[in-house]
């Protein structure tokens, strides 16, 4: 095997604030905490190898954050679980982890799309949601202007945007579901989903409940059941 | 955390800042504790989350079953904005209470520049600025740090002060406060009481008396029994004092992120500008052993990835060289490191600096002070053109190509020759890295040079400081000749060292001005971007007070200071005798090797230098 542990993790309200840097020195530490006998790279400053899914942004809470450590013998992922779970600070907590075939392509590479859970506190816009869904679903194209650190450009991001569902209004607010293109090549921002279906992203509660490899119409998450979505 | 500011925070930058819940905070039941204790840092938290002394008092509070401590921070600007708005006054971090519900609240004074931050924290906290202004049921306010040294500038706006190292006097304070609750007792019932304990300072119960002419003349005790003089207090026994267990572990990337190890306490070197080289004596050094079961339990508990090995020189302690070996053994395998903040300028430096950087090599920081022998001499820095020589071809050497060099301007008995020293000592320094081929990369030499804060109690402290004219010329005489690309050259603006010379010998006139200047929006004056001296300029305007009174003025060396009341323990014969010592350029040795110099402290307080024993050789 690989001695390589993928495991599914949570950041919750606690560290729902942290930046992707700030989690990845925050879980660093925890493994030094709980001893655990992380593997280095090589070279001329060794890096414990510790890679994660595409970076939530800050603010979003998870569900479903993925991580892949590699160690220096084989470990039990239930023990890794427990052992780390002790040393995790409030809000980050282990889900479950399974131990990775040699083979197994990086994590990144395994997924391009995500299942986010949209609340929207104290608004009762379930109507709204629900007519700019069946509007957008009438369109081929939405351009954006969308600014990186290389400047500005224009950008459609209708085809990020696969699905949403579950749109309904209760004691919390309005709450829907969507399922949107994750990392390099069909990215759909925050802000861009806000600008899609007509909602300040800054104002909403955003949970990311999962993360899929997208085939066809069919969703393949990185760890645990091979079966679609 | 105050949940009112949950909404707040995606309209911030660096919202974990705010939103606590690290690893070790410590969250107690208001209702449990009899006293209620704010640390609260004149900074952000990124400054002040790296600050040893609130570490250690936040433990030893805390550790008590009667008391709590939590953590308040200066919200940065973006996020003041929107709690202005939003109508919601500061708060500590661990339980979101405001600043008016503690007990006390208590500052760290730092250094000069911070002073803004505490009037605007009190502005944010809702809390009138003056002592006298603040009713019974306010907080006490205190403070301590270095600069309480001379804290008459902030005087009217404490109700008392600290001197000298917290760890035994908290528990005094936090067992009267206790008392006072039992007994019902009225503030100033407890002000009165806190007078009573060695080294604090209640400054309500002093009045400055000026002559016509402006000058401060003398300090008068306002009540019977009040001393005249208030002692720093100095703890019984390093070696001995608790240390914390555990460190508050922040998730946004703060200074001084690391396990902290204070290896030592004190310096003896003697740098005649150096206020923190006078006022923490004696020294005192920390067994080895008792150092690697604090770092052994810190590393434990907190899982950093580095240890610094903290003082205000750690390449002077005795242990040095045994200690750095025994810490790599134990910790390279599991990917800690180790640093030390401050090296020697000698082989031995070199020799230690190659040891804990085993990987690729950056920068090394050397800190002449002083371009020639002579002026080092006036200041008493006692590295020699040759050590430096050394210890820099050493450097390059042992594959270093980056050197940082520090020195000031405007040091008493400079002239031209000095400034030409400087950049002698850079193009030097510059071509024995083109030398040594060794060198895998380009040499690069970083200058930086401060101008010189003459500081209370030191042997400088009667000095006026240089005109911003006269420094400002100096440092284009500098820039003019430090124009090798090779060369970096660095200056901060000499309007930050001008106030910071105001308020270090300031009185409590100054006051005034700075309640002026928070109004018109000074604060976080140490950071560039906030700074606007004009702003400064006009609150010295609006008061009518001179600050080149304060800044540029010598004082006859029988001039009353306003700060004689407040004593670190050294002598006023022993700072004048190095006054003129200084004139004639000669050194004075370090008394932990050579002779005492006669500074008084440990007489005065009962002291002595602590020097952990070589081991037995078997």
């Amino acid at each position: 095997m690989s001695n390589v542990i993928r495991f599914q993790f949570t950041k919750g309200p606690e560290v729902r604030f942290l930046s992707h840097l700030d989690m990845v020195r925050t879980l660093e530490r925890a493994v030094r905490r709980a001893r655990l006998p992380i593997a280095y790279s090589e070279g001329f400053t060794p890096r414990p190898i510790m890679s994660y899914s595409y970076a939530l942004p800050v603010g979003v809470l998870s569900e479903a954050e993925y991580g892949d450590f590699g160690f220096a013998l084989a470990l039990d992922p239930e023990a890794f679980m427990t052992a780390y779970n002790e040393q995790l600070p409030e809000g980050f907590r282990v889900l479950r982890a399974e131990e990775l075939a040699e083979d197994a392509p990086a994590l990144q590479s395994t997924i391009n799309a995500a299942r986010w859970k949209v609340v929207l506190p104290d608004q009762d816009v379930a109507q709204e949601i629900k007519a700019r869904w069946e509007e957008l679903q009438g369109l081929d194209s939405f351009v954006v202007r969308r600014e990186t650190k290389k400047g500005s450009r224009e950008i459609d991001v209708r085809p990020f945007l696969f699905q949403v569902e579950g749109i309904v209004h209760d004691s919390t607010g309005t709450c829907f579901e969507c399922l949107c293109g994750l990392g390099n090549e069909a990215n759909l921002r925050m802000d861009e989903l806000g600008a899609l279906l007509g909602f300040s992203h800054l104002e909403a509660l955003i949970t990311r409940i999962g993360q899929f490899r997208r085939v066809g119409n069919s969703y393949f998450p990185p760890l645990g059941s091979r079966d679609s979505l | 955390m105050d949940k009112r500011l949950i909404p707040l925070l995606p309209l911030v930058s660096k919202p974990a800042r705010y939103t606590n819940h690290e690893l070790h905070a410590k969250h107690k039941n208001w209702t449990d504790v009899a006293v209620k204790v704010a640390l609260a840092f004149p900074d952000i938290y990124d400054v002040g989350m790296g600050h040893l002394g609130f570490k250690i008092l936040y433990a030893l509070i805390n550790g008590r079953k009667d008391a709590l401590a939590e953590r308040v921070y200066a919200p940065w600007v973006d996020m003041q904005t929107q709690m202005e708005e939003a109508s919601i006054p500061l708060t500590a971090l661990e339980s979101g209470q405001e600043l008016g519900a503690f007990d006390l609240v208590g500052f760290t004074l730092q250094h000069e520049l911070s002073y803004t931050n505490i009037l605007k924290m009190l502005d944010l906290a809702q809390i009138p600025r003056r002592s006298s202004q603040r009713s019974q049921k306010m907080p006490l306010i205190m403070a301590g740090g270095p600069s309480a040294f001379n804290v008459e500038p902030l005087a009217d706006f404490l109700d008392f002060v600290v001197l000298g190292e917290g760890e035994e006097v908290i528990h005094e304070i936090l067992d009267l406060v206790i008392d006072s609750q039992a007994q019902n007792l009225e503030k100033d019932e407890l002000l009165q009481k806190l007078a009573g304990l060695d080294g604090i300072y209640v400054p309500s119960y002093y009045q400055p008396i000026y002559s016509a002419d402006g000058r401060f003349q003398r300090i008068e005790p306002l009540r019977q029994g009040i001393p005249p003089k208030i002692e720093k207090r100095v703890v019984q026994d390093f070696n001995r004092l608790p240390y914390p267990e555990e460190f508050v572990v922040p998730y946004v990337e703060v200074i001084h992120d690391r396990v902290i190890a204070e290896v030592m306490r004190g310096c003896t070197r003697g740098c005649r500008f150096c206020q923190a080289g006078m006022v923490y004596r004696p020294l005192r050094e920390r067994d080895p052993e008792v150092l690697k079961e604090q770092i052994a339990r810190l590393v434990e508990n907190t899982g950093y990835e580095e240890i610094s090995l903290s003082s205000l020189s750690s390449g002077d302690y005795s242990q040095i060289g045994p200690l750095v070996r025994d810490l790599m053994a134990e910790y390279q395998g599991c990917g800690v490191s180790v640093s030390l903040p401050s090296l020697r300028l000698d082989s031995f430096g070199i020799g230690l600096a190659q040891e804990i950087q085993k990987g690729r090599k950056t920068g090394l920081t050397f800190a002449p002070e002083a371009g020639t022998q002579r002026l080092r001499n006036v200041i008493n820095k006692n590295v020699t053109d040759e050590d430096l020589k050394e210890v820099v071809q050493g450097a390059f050497a042992a594959g270093w190509s980056r050197i940082k060099l520090y020195f000031m301007i405007g040091l008493p008995t400079e002239t031209e020759e000095d400034l030409e020293g400087i950049v002698d000592l850079a193009y030097k320094v510059l071509a024995w890295g083109k030398e040594a081929r060794s060198a895998k990369r380009r040499p690069e030499v970083s200058v930086s040079v401060a101008s010189f804060v003459p500081k209370p109690h030191t042997p400088f402290q009667w000095m006026g400081q240089d005109s911003m004219k006269t420094l400002r010329a100096k440092q284009r005489f500098l820039k003019e000749r430090l124009n090798d690309r090779a060369i970096q050259f660095s200056y901060p603006r000499v309007e930050e060292s001008f106030l910071e010379a105001v308020f270090a010998r300031g009185d409590r006139r100054l006051a005034e001005v700075l309640e002026r200047a928070v109004d018109l929006g000074c604060q976080f004056d140490s950071w560039t971007d906030c700074f606007r001296f004009e702003r400064w300029e006009q609150a010295f305007r609006d008061t009518g007070i001179d600050p080149h009174l304060y800044a540029g003025r010598t004082r006859d060396v029988l001039e009353p200071l306003p700060w004689e009341h407040l004593s670190a323990g050294i002598d006023g014969r022993f700072l004048r005798r190095e006054w003129e010592l200084a004139k004639t350029g000669t050194p004075t040795l370090d008394c932990r090797w050579d002779d005492c110099t006669g500074c008084g402290v440990c007489p005065e307080l009962q002291v002595a230098n602590v020097l952990v024993k070589e081991k037995s050789s078997e």
